[in-house]
């Protein structure tokens, strides 16, 4: 199986971290690459090319639901989900808009795992 | 206390004497106790609620606020309050049949914790009060509140007369004299780097100082026309009737050097003696040009600013 | 004062932020509108210096109004939300909308707060509590009005540290700032950075630079 490639956009480096753990713990080849905001999310992800992108909410500038937004119409065929822990029916809905996925925080292993199952298949 | 076999019956004769709905659930969200209270106002019986999960029997509670909160209670150790502001009428509880019939929910307060007994089973305690007395009687005490401080003449924190007794003593008093062709004079005073001793000591020290300097100078006015009021903030007013510009300007120095002399402390003040002073504007009208109100007041207001431009800690007069 | 790493603050904040995003998905359930809330700082203070932020911020009379419980349990301390006393009526009234008669509102606008307190503390500290693999036990809010002093005096007056959040509360449009004071001494401070320092060593293997 070819090795993916994943992004994770968190301005919590803590968040970060732990994303990237529940990957590697479970798939040392792939690429985990990350970004603090929407912006550098963007920048980064024209040149990456990810297969999986996953997107806190709440980011100061440019929110993570714009920059999933973004990232979806440059990225047709990635997997992009979004992460918090405010979940409502008014952000699921914009989700469901922009045509990505929505996943509860906190990160555990389990909801990690969740969220890669597709590169797995 | 008697021993668990004796206490038992008294327990639960005391559970259903008490006038609170009370109710309890186990770790699975079933229904363990259900008391007379809350027999009596949901005309639901206990033996028809044991062993029976509390969402079969209240269904339009799931995805509700009393959900989560038992929730927390269970899952988290810890109790919610459900204010009966953000939850109006939560259960389908009556006062009584009269209610019932009209469908008049009571007014709730509910509070949910958790219970822990000894051998690791953790149940949730649900209390219900009946708030429906307790919330008219506030209404009624606010409404009173209010008509009351609409009716007062005095300022809360430095008990000297409030903005509502200046406005209307300035109005009589600018009648009056222009009626009787005698002077009138206006002072309006605050207190110096007033912001700066709020920042540096704290509001409740800040308030203290307001009531300190109130008390020192109300006590100076001679004669019972002549009104101490507070205007605004830390700024305060003094009408002083049959009072001729040069009386009033004398009387001004005067208040500028009992509140010098009281030496209050202020660190953050930016003048060299570190301590509590005030400005002082004068205006006076005489028959010659007795005008509206707004204008003492206004011509009062410019020469409180001269004070201050000038250095502050003293007295100005136009 | 106790020190926390950089990684140990950064996770603080993290958790905090699931804490109150949680509450804010709880008040949207109330609200029938959407509700943010984030944490977008936090730091460590004496009783003295948290009193006079407090002050110094302030843009109307300076008095707050503070909603407290106390926790027990994996630490103690003594929580309090607290909120400008202006805001407050705003904050009820945005909870409650527009069809409740004024004069109603306001009798039972210290009810409403004690709640939206008792929600937004126990997010907070059952997401800490949760994360952190510790049970806590919390009491019933306690409602206070008036200054930053008299509010942060309500643990006792013996040497003590504030942990300060300072919240964003978005509702309806309406932007509010509100801050949450945990009170503890310092055998609590302790305690919570060896439970940060424990969650980080069981989720990311170990001390990392």
């Amino acid at each position: 199986m070819k090795p993916s490639t994943v992004l994770i956009v968190d301005d919590s480096r803590v968040s970060r971290m732990l994303t990237r753990q529940h990957i590697q713990v479970r798939h040392a080849d792939w690429v985990v690459e990350e970004a603090a905001n929407g912006d550098e999310a963007i920048a980064k992800a024209k040149g990456l090319q990810p297969d999986l992108v996953l997107l806190d909410v709440n980011m100061p500038g440019m929110n993570g639901v714009d920059a999933a937004a973004a990232l979806r119409a440059m990225l047709p065929n990635a997997h992009i989900s979004l992460l918090t822990a405010n979940v409502q029916a008014a952000t699921r809905q914009r989700a469901e808009e922009i045509g990505v996925g929505f996943m509860e925080k906190p990160i555990t292993a389990e909801r990690i795992a969740q969220l890669i199952a597709p590169l797995e298949a | 206390m008697k021993s668990s076999l004796e206490s038992l019956p008294l327990l639960q004769g005391v559970i259903d004497c008490i006038d609170v709905g009370t109710l309890v659930l186990d770790a699975s969200e079933r229904v363990v106790l259900w008391n007379r209270w809350m027999e009596h106002h949901s005309g639901v019986l206990g033996a028809e609620t044991l062993e029976r999960s509390f969402f079969d029997l209240f269904p339009e509670q799931r995805g509700k606020r009393l959900e989560a909160a038992i929730g927390q209670a269970l899952r988290s150790n810890l109790p919610s309050l459900l204010s009966q502001t953000l939850n109006r009428w939560p259960l389908p509880l009556y006062a009584n049949k009269a209610a019932a019939e009209k469908g008049e929910r009571m007014q709730q307060q509910i509070t949910v914790s958790p219970l822990n007994l000894g051998n690791n089973e953790r149940f949730c305690l649900i209390q219900v009060s009946d708030v429906t007395a307790a919330v008219q009687r506030e209404n009624l005490l606010r409404e009173q509140a209010v008509a009351l401080r609409s009716q007062t003449l005095l300022d809360d924190l430095t008990g000297v007369a409030n903005r509502r007794h200046f406005d209307m003593a300035i109005d009589r008093e600018t009648r009056r004299a222009r009626r009787m062709g005698t002077p009138l004079s206006l002072m309006m005073l605050d207190i110096d780097y007033f912001k700066a001793y709020n920042d540096h000591y704290g509001h409740q020290q800040g308030d203290a100082c307001l009531e300190a300097v109130a008390s020192a100078l109300s006590t100076m006015q001679q004669r019972p026309a002549d009104l101490f009021a507070r205007y605004g903030g830390e700024e305060f007013a003094v009408i002083l009737p049959d009072t001729p510009a040069d009386a009033a300007v004398m009387m001004a120095n005067a208040m500028c050097r009992k509140v010098r002399d009281l030496r209050i402390p202020h660190q953050a003040s930016r003048s060299d003696e570190r301590i509590v002073t005030i400005s002082i504007g004068v205006a006076s009208s005489d028959s010659s040009n007795a005008g509206e109100v707004y204008e003492l007041i206004n011509a009062a207001d410019r020469a409180l600013y001269q004070a201050k431009a000038c250095g502050r800690n003293r007295v100005h007069s136009l | 004062m106790v020190r926390l790493t950089e990684l140990e603050h950064d996770a603080l904040v993290e958790l905090f932020n699931i804490g109150v995003g949680q509450a804010a998905s709880s008040m949207s359930e109330i609200v029938n509108e959407t509700v943010t809330m984030s944490v977008p700082a936090i730091s460590f203070l004496t009783r003295a210096t948290a009193a006079k932020l407090l002050t110094s911020r302030s843009t109307g009379n300076g008095r707050l109004c503070g909603i407290s419980q106390h926790y027990s349990g994996a630490f103690d301390t003594e929580a309090i939300l607290m909120f400008p006393e202006e805001k407050s009526q705003e904050i009820v009234r945005l909870m409650v909308g527009e069809a409740m008669p004024l004069a109603e509102l306001s009798a039972m606008e210290q009810e409403a707060m004690s709640e939206i307190g008792n929600i937004l503390l126990n997010s907070c500290v059952g997401a800490l509590a949760n994360l952190l693999g510790h049970e806590l036990h919390g009491s019933l809010p306690a409602y206070h009005v008036g200054y930053s002093e008299e509010i942060l005096a309500q643990a006792g007056s013996a040497e003590t540290a504030v942990l300060m959040l300072h919240i964003e509360f978005v509702i309806e449009r309406q932007q509010i700032a509100g801050d949450v004071a945990f009170i503890m001494d310092m055998t609590a401070l302790h305690d919570l950075k060896q439970h940060v320092a424990d969650f980080l060593d069981r989720s990311i293997g170990g001390a990392q630079p």
